[in-house]
């Protein structure tokens, strides 16, 4: 019962922050008038009078883009965190931490590098970015094969490794690339400032696939968690399924990065707050992970976006600063709760 | 990972720039330049007491403009080191030696040393760098400019450290009455709002280089609450203000590129062609060529007239 309110919990917070986020922003334009606005272009009434353009632009072609945008981002590192953490049966497995990350903005960059700037849109870049990351993934995941099975433990240390790797790749890229790659330093930060429907057409459809996907794996991820050689015994075909997971969580991971650059705490925090709530089975906690990263980060780019308006800060640094101490809260509480338990 | 504390670095410098200049640009300095007598004490920048013994003959320069403002006052020839790529004006000081480290935020302090200069010039913030050089004998002198008024200070300082207190009189001198100029013809024109993009939708505010000569060019930038010299701005504000002419500080991107973003595609100043790309080097670089980036922008903002 907890869990299914749980669910419906989310839902409403999520719907009621979207709302919040498409209301509120830099420039102030009464709720009645978003209204209106948002009624007309959905065919349901008038086109209402004595609004200023300007105020259409801002509401269609930024804030409702990049409220929308942030919930696909959202959703597709939270659910990405989600299937790395379960498959590597480790809480610090995270797209950024094991390297898919790194792996999809280098190919990010080097698809800015060739298209000719980090304002490219279509879907080069995300397509990229992807295959990036499942190199990276695949990567990763052979370094670690010995023999025929793969050792979870050396799975997540050769991802440390490979991401300090790319890491330095990418460092050496942009340090002799010289001044003609600058905004993409400013695209690596991550952030929302200024995407808009093109960056949503890029990213939606793959981060669409890879939620579906991660939804698939559910049932399959409880069973690796029990351990390899049980979830095997129960008939499933790990190696195979291990596969499978690796390249759900690169598509999330690549789909992100592409359109918002290297955003962090989103995928590693989001899975283990609901994983508190919910419990450990998949099955709920893929979705909970889908709703709860869209809402964490639309409240945290309405952060990035309103506290300093006009100017914005890094929706990196706002994720950091509103996750960790509530995951560090939740964390002495659920440590209190076993203490009293035991 | 480059990310964090380039941009880090980045912004405590801007911080700090800010704050610096504040607080040290109280007098007024058009005095005439006295001949410069050696040992020279100054203080610099960053509160750093600097005394150079004798007249440098052999000078490093770690940022591109104290390579422009030595060559400008005829001292080139002394430049035995300067930063790197980005030190590519005037085009001979392109063959002297670099001395940057990877990265290109400190110098290799080994090939300082061994190139043996008797003054290091930067505009570089901060870097435990600098106590190095001095500890090994070499007087490291900063500058922060952070508007025309301090660039032309600089100067004149650059020439009392180097003994060509009377070239850079000179310099300045020039260089004042032509903005004056130019500041002069541009307001008469009437005032135009404008918006300057760096990089992202970062832009400039008070207390940047940038802001103050966008002022002197003859436009208010839309950008005069920013509450720091170099914010990233929020495109619903931009989009709202609307400004007359939007400028972008050229990196490497056609101005197509610059111009198809959201919101920003549908700027009026967009929309009737009055995006244009300026040259940063000219923005920049708080030395002497600044008198043509702000000939540079107020052609931008008024075309009429000049």
């Amino acid at each position: 019962m907890r869990r299914q309110g749980t669910m419906i919990i989310l839902v409403v917070l999520l719907v009621a922050a979207v709302l919040v986020a498409v209301g509120v922003g830099a420039v102030w334009i009464p709720p009645a008038t978003t209204i209106r606005l948002v009624a007309w272009k959905l065919g349901m009434a008038e086109r209402p009078h004595g609004v200023a353009p300007s105020v259409e632009i801002i509401l269609f072609q930024l804030r409702i883009p990049r409220v929308l945008l942030a919930t696909v981002v959202g959703s597709a590192l939270a659910a990405s965190g989600a299937v790395f953490q379960a498959l590597f049966r480790n809480p610090l497995a995270d797209p950024a931490i094991i390297g898919v990350s790194s792996g999809a903005a280098l190919g990010a960059i080097a698809a800015m590098l060739v298209t000719g700037g980090a304002f490219a849109g279509g879907l080069v870049v995300p397509a990229v970015a992807f295959l990036g990351a499942l190199a990276a993934g695949l990567l990763v995941y052979r370094l670690a094969r010995v023999g025929p099975a793969v050792q979870v433990a050396t799975l997540l240390l050769a991802g440390v490794a490979v991401a300090a790797l790319i890491s330095a790749v990418m460092a050496l890229v942009l340090t002799y690339s010289g001044e003609r790659i600058r905004s993409i330093y400013f695209w690596l930060l991550g952030g929302l400032s200024a995407r808009g429907w093109e960056s949503l057409a890029a990213a939606a459809p793959l981060a669409a696939v890879g939620v579906v996907a991660a939804l698939g794996t559910a049932g399959n991820l409880n069973l690796v968690a029990l351990g390899e050689e049980r979830a095997a015994q129960l008939g499933l075909e790990v190696e195979r399924f291990k596969r499978v997971a690796l390249a759900t969580g690169a598509l999330l991971a690549g789909a992100a990065v592409a359109v918002a650059g290297v955003i962090g705490f989103v995928g590693l925090m989001t899975p283990h707050l609901l994983r508190l709530v919910l419990g450990a089975d998949h099955r709920r906690l893929l979705p909970a992970s889908v709703l709860g990263g869209a809402l964490f980060m639309v409240l945290a780019d309405l952060a990035a976006r309103t506290l300093r308006a006009p100017e914005e800060i890094p929706v990196g640094a706002v994720t950091a600063l509103l996750g960790a101490p509530f995951f560090l809260y939740l964390l002495r509480r659920q440590r209190r709760e076993a203490g009293a338990r035991a | 990972m480059p990310r964090w504390w380039r941009t880090a670095a980045v912004a405590l410098a801007l911080m700090l720039a800010a704050t610096a200049c504040g607080e040290a640009r109280e007098q007024p300095l058009r005095s005439p330049p006295a001949e410069t007598a050696f040992p020279v004490t100054l203080t610099d920048d960053e509160g750093v007491e600097v005394t150079v013994e004798a007249q440098p003959q052999r000078i490093v320069t770690f940022a591109p403009s104290h390579t422009e403002i030595l060559f400008a006052l005829g001292l080139g020839e002394r430049v035995v080191g300067v930063s790197g790529p980005f030190d590519d004006f005037p085009p001979q000081a392109s063959r002297i030696e670099p001395v940057a480290g990877a990265g290109g935020t400190e110098p290799n302090i080994e090939k300082v040393v061994a190139l043996e200069p008797d003054l290091l010039l930067t505009a570089f913030i901060g870097g435990e760098w600098k106590d190095r050089l001095r500890e090994l004998g070499v007087p490291v002198f900063t500058t922060l400019a952070s508007s025309f008024e301090d660039a032309l200070e600089d100067i004149e300082t650059v020439g009392r450290l180097t003994g060509a207190a009377e070239e850079a009189g000179t310099v300045t001198r020039r260089m004042q009455a032509k903005v004056e100029t130019i500041t002069a013809q541009a307001q008469s024109a009437g005032s135009v709002t404008c918006f300057l993009e760096l990089s992202d939708l970062f832009t400039v505010g008070p207390g940047a280089l940038e802001f103050d000569l966008l002022q002197r060019a003859g436009c208010e930038p839309i950008t005069a609450d920013a509450g720091q010299p170099y914010p990233q701005w929020s495109p619903e504000r931009l989009v709202r203000d609307d400004p007359d002419v939007f400028l972008a500080s050229e990196y490497g991107q056609p101005v197509a590129q610059v111009a198809d973003r959201p919101g920003i595609r549908d700027l009026r100043a967009v929309r009737e062609g009055r995006l244009f790309l300026v040259d940063g080097d000219l923005i920049s670089r708080p030395g002497p060529r600044l008198v043509d980036g702000i000939a540079e922008l107020a052609e931008a903002l008024h075309p009429d007239l000049f």
